[in-house]
């Protein structure tokens, strides 16, 4: 098994903390799997396109980076945009549907939420990332809630406001 | 076994676990991306295990500090980049000529100058063991993953005080910042090299702190032992440490700071197969190159190419015995780096089996695809 | 009682410096304070550069480092805080410590790390050829200002006072009963010290100046001091020419490794 999952938006919508999270919940709390997560530095100002890698697999993982992705998250239309011809038929679009608007005849499988809407709606914009990590939880089965939820716990430790927030908004992507 | 915890960390925070559990305990730097996660590990993490931080003036300084606290004991490191790592070359050399322990993180960037600052490159090769002016040899591993980073850290360590040199830990930006899982093991105690010490009851008129007879270091004391006085110098010396420019002298320090490497190449050499047994197409890469070489080997092989992949841990000395077992074993092998071919060079220096060298470079900062290992391959087959 | 030749390597002698030069006073005045303190020879590191000064090791039977020129005190810093229990001399000359260690020259200071600095200041550097440094008095001859001197010279104890040494002293070499008592004094301030010395440098300084021989350069230095008391009153314009000599300063504070220890019992886990 080997699942390669982009994570894109723009700076501020949080893709590397959810990359982190994945990452933990991967590596500490799945039986055998091994993760790797390269952000791309240099361009994590505010509202500028940014971008996570992360692979995780049961075997060694050699190159970092994506190409064409399994799994993608597109928080933001500039991200959307830039990945939309990587896009293969069987990979999984996961879109902020207030935010992006899909490309007609575009490939892959298409899944939109309101992310920031819900995130809205539970007092904290800013948790919106973690809103879509519940959706694609649920949808792919590939990390398990509990330990999503241990892994946001262990990237936050310290913060006990925002691990509450973003568990709530995991939570509430679970339920979408 | 040592208490073994799973993590996903970050290749710089990674170093600076491995260089604590190898014992370092003081650190002097100058901050430089994309090294700098180093620094800022070290400054947290070493006070809390009684350890000294302290950033320096420029890497000039940080040099010359990590060979003044080594000389009073202490497993020291620094962690720099391109720029700064120019300007370590100076004090490079006074710890090889006078023989102290420490090891050199090196996170490549792009260059010449200030290149391109914070984006990957393998430019600093040769820089690694020629950097530094006059001849001497020198120890290099590079790391091609975040388990390396810890793991052979306390490799890294271990070589320099055995063989009492500095030791170049040759990671790069795509490593220094990659973040994957790794298993933080505590190393045993007998998995931790110190430096010799002198035979107990060893006298100040016996006591030699250089040997130049042999290849091997001779036992060394911190400075402040109850009985031994230390002497090092950067000048060419005797065995006490005593300035001696003859030229019988000179002669015999230079093949000695060469052969206590070079004869002890086979302890030295960490090399890693991948697919090799039955290979007739062979990459050779190190650090980060090795993944794009590795998911390359996966992609010839499912088109059908026997290919395998020899990756060089230890990069200097260079593993000599390996690059010529895969020279012989392949017809086609592609030398796999971020920069113009540096490791190439060296490998045709041992080609003397007519084999096809292929170069499969990339120099943009940005890590070669395996797609691109691939293409040089078909672009460059006999 | 110990005596300084308790603490020098005889069977090095006679010393490498030309006749005339002051180095070799500076050098029995530190092994005179060793014994005056009757130190461990153990406890002793001097660290030194490269240039005559540098060469004020091969001399002293105590810990000594030997390293690159310029790079003195930070590789003094390296071994003060690699074992904080040591006395920690850092000998060097004028190019040594001022021109090209200048930069760690203010940065030990700021820092207030825990070393005895000294600086034999000759106003050029002898083993290359007498070229002109830093601390150079304008106008003057060198073998690379032939035609006279133009920059302006460090004055190398307000540079150390105002970058923040704890103890700051200035002698000549005409004087080593004072040299002795404020490397001594020096020594005894936990943090950073500096001291440093005037000394004659006969065979290049002194004949492209004309300055005559070593005891007519000696009597000149003496001439030109003023001692801390008398300068404070005099004016600018009659300081001109002069060296202030004594302790210029002596504010002792918390050294870098005080600081630092505070930090490790804050923080330590083992």
């Amino acid at each position: 098994m080997k699942k390669e999952i982009v994570l894109s938006g723009v700076g501020g919508q949080g893709v590397v903390s959810v990359g982190e999270v994945m990452g933990l919940a991967a590596s500490l709390y799945e039986e055998g799997l091994n993760a790797t997560m390269s952000a791309s530095y240099g361009s994590e100002a505010r509202g500028t396109f940014t971008k996570t890698d992360v692979i995780i697999s049961d075997g060694a993982i050699g190159y970092p980076n994506i190409e064409s992705p399994d799994i993608i998250l597109c928080l933001a239309q500039v991200a959307y945009d830039r990945y939309v011809d990587a896009f293969r038929d069987d990979t999984l679009v996961f879109y902020d549907n207030e935010e992006v608007t899909p490309r007609e005849g575009a490939k892959g499988e298409h899944i939109g939420f309101p992310y920031r809407s819900e995130a809205i709606k539970l007092g904290s914009i800013q948790s919106a990332n973690f809103v879509a990590l519940g959706t694609m939880s649920k949808k792919t089965g590939l990390l398990k809630p509990e330990g999503c939820m241990k892994a946001i716990a262990d990237r936050f430790a310290g913060k006990k406001k925002v691990i509450e927030s973003n568990q709530k908004a995991l939570q509430r992507g679970l339920e979408l | 076994m040592g208490k073994t915890v799973k993590k996903f960390m970050e290749g710089n925070d990674a170093m600076v676990a491995g260089a604590i559990a190898a014992g370092a305990r003081f650190f002097a730097g100058y901050p430089i991306s994309p090294s700098s996660e180093v620094a800022k590990g070290a400054a947290k993490e070493l006070p809390r295990h009684g350890g000294i931080y302290i950033q320096m003036e420029d890497e000039l300084s940080s040099m010359a500090a990590l060979c003044g606290a080594s000389l009073a004991g202490k497993k020291a490191f620094t962690a720099t980049s391109g720029p700064g790592f120019s300007l370590m070359q100076e004090n490079l050399g006074l710890a090889v000529m006078s023989e102290l322990p420490c090891v050199v993180y090196d996170v490549q960037r792009s260059g010449p100058s200030t290149g391109a600052a914070t984006k990957p490159a393998q430019g600093d090769l040769m820089q690694a063991k020629y950097g530094t002016h006059g001849d001497h040899s020198i120890i290099a591993l590079a790391p091609s993953s975040v388990q390396d980073c810890y793991d052979l850290s306390i490799t890294a360590f271990n070589l320099a005080e055995k063989y009492r040199t500095p030791v170049i830990f040759l990671a790069d930006e795509v490593i220094g910042h990659l973040r994957a899982t790794v298993s933080i093991r505590e190393p045993e105690p007998g998995e931790i090299i110190n430096r010799k010490a002198p035979a107990p009851g060893t006298t100040q008129k016996d006591f030699r702190p250089y040997d130049y007879s042999g290849n091997m270091p001779a036992p060394m004391v911190g400075v402040g032992d109850r009985n031994l006085l230390m002497r090092t110098t950067g000048s060419t010396h005797d065995e006490k440490g005593e300035f001696r420019p003859t030229p019988e002298n000179i002669d015999r320090v230079t093949h000695y700071l060469m052969s206590k490497i070079e004869d002890h190449v086979d302890d030295i050499t960490i090399t890693r197969e991948y697919k090799m047994e039955d290979a007739d197409t062979v990459l050779i890469s190190f650090g980060c190159s090795v993944r794009s070489s590795m998911s390359a080997v996966d992609l010839l092989r499912k088109e059908g190419v026997k290919a395998g992949m020899l990756e060089l841990v230890t990069v200097w000395p260079m593993p000599e015995k390996q690059i010529r077992k895969a020279l012989q074993q392949a017809k086609n092998v592609v030398v796999v780096e971020l920069n113009m071919g540096q490791l190439a060079g060296e490998v045709r220096k041992y080609n003397d089996y007519g084999c096809n060298v292929i170069q499969a470079n990339r120099t943009d900062g940005v890590l070669i695809t395996p797609k691109q290992v691939v293409d040089a391959l078909k672009g460059g087959m006999k | 009682m110990k005596s300084y030749k308790d603490y020098m390597l005889f069977d090095k002698l006679p010393q490498t410096w030309c006749a005339g030069c002051s180095h070799g006073i500076v050098l029995q005045s530190i092994a005179a304070v060793m014994a005056e303190l009757d130190v461990d020879k153990h406890d002793m590191a001097l660290v030194s550069g490269i240039g005559c000064f540098g060469r004020v090791d091969d001399y002293l039977d105590i810990n000594c480092m030997h390293v690159t020129h310029g790079r003195a005190l930070a590789a003094a810093t390296g071994v003060a805080l690699g074992n904080p229990n040591l006395h920690v001399l850092c000998t060097m000359g004028d190019g040594d410590g001022t021109t090209i260690g200048g930069n760690h020259l203010i940065h030990a200071a700021r820092r207030n790390i825990n070393v005895t600095a000294i600086i034999s200041n000759n106003y050029n550097y002898g083993q290359t050829g007498g070229q002109y440094s830093a601390t150079t008095p304008t106008h003057s001859i060198t073998q690379t200002s032939p035609y006279g001197h133009i920059e302006d010279n460090f004055d190398i104890c307000k540079l150390a006072i105002a970058a923040g040494a704890s103890y700051v002293g200035r002698a000549t070499a005409y004087n080593p009963v004072m040299i002795r008592k404020l490397i001594k004094e020096g020594m005894q301030v936990k943090g950073f010290s500096l001291i440093e010395v005037m000394s004659a440098c006969p065979t290049h300084y002194g004949k492209f100046n004309k300055l005559g021989e070593a005891a007519r350069m000696l009597k000149l230095m003496n001439e030109q001091s003023v001692t801390v008391a008398q300068a404070a009153k005099m004016s600018p314009e009659e300081l001109k020419g002069k060296l202030v000599v004594g302790v210029l300063k002596n504010e002792p504070r918390d050294d870098y490794y005080t600081e630092y220890a505070r930090i490790i019992e804050a923080q330590r886990i083992e």
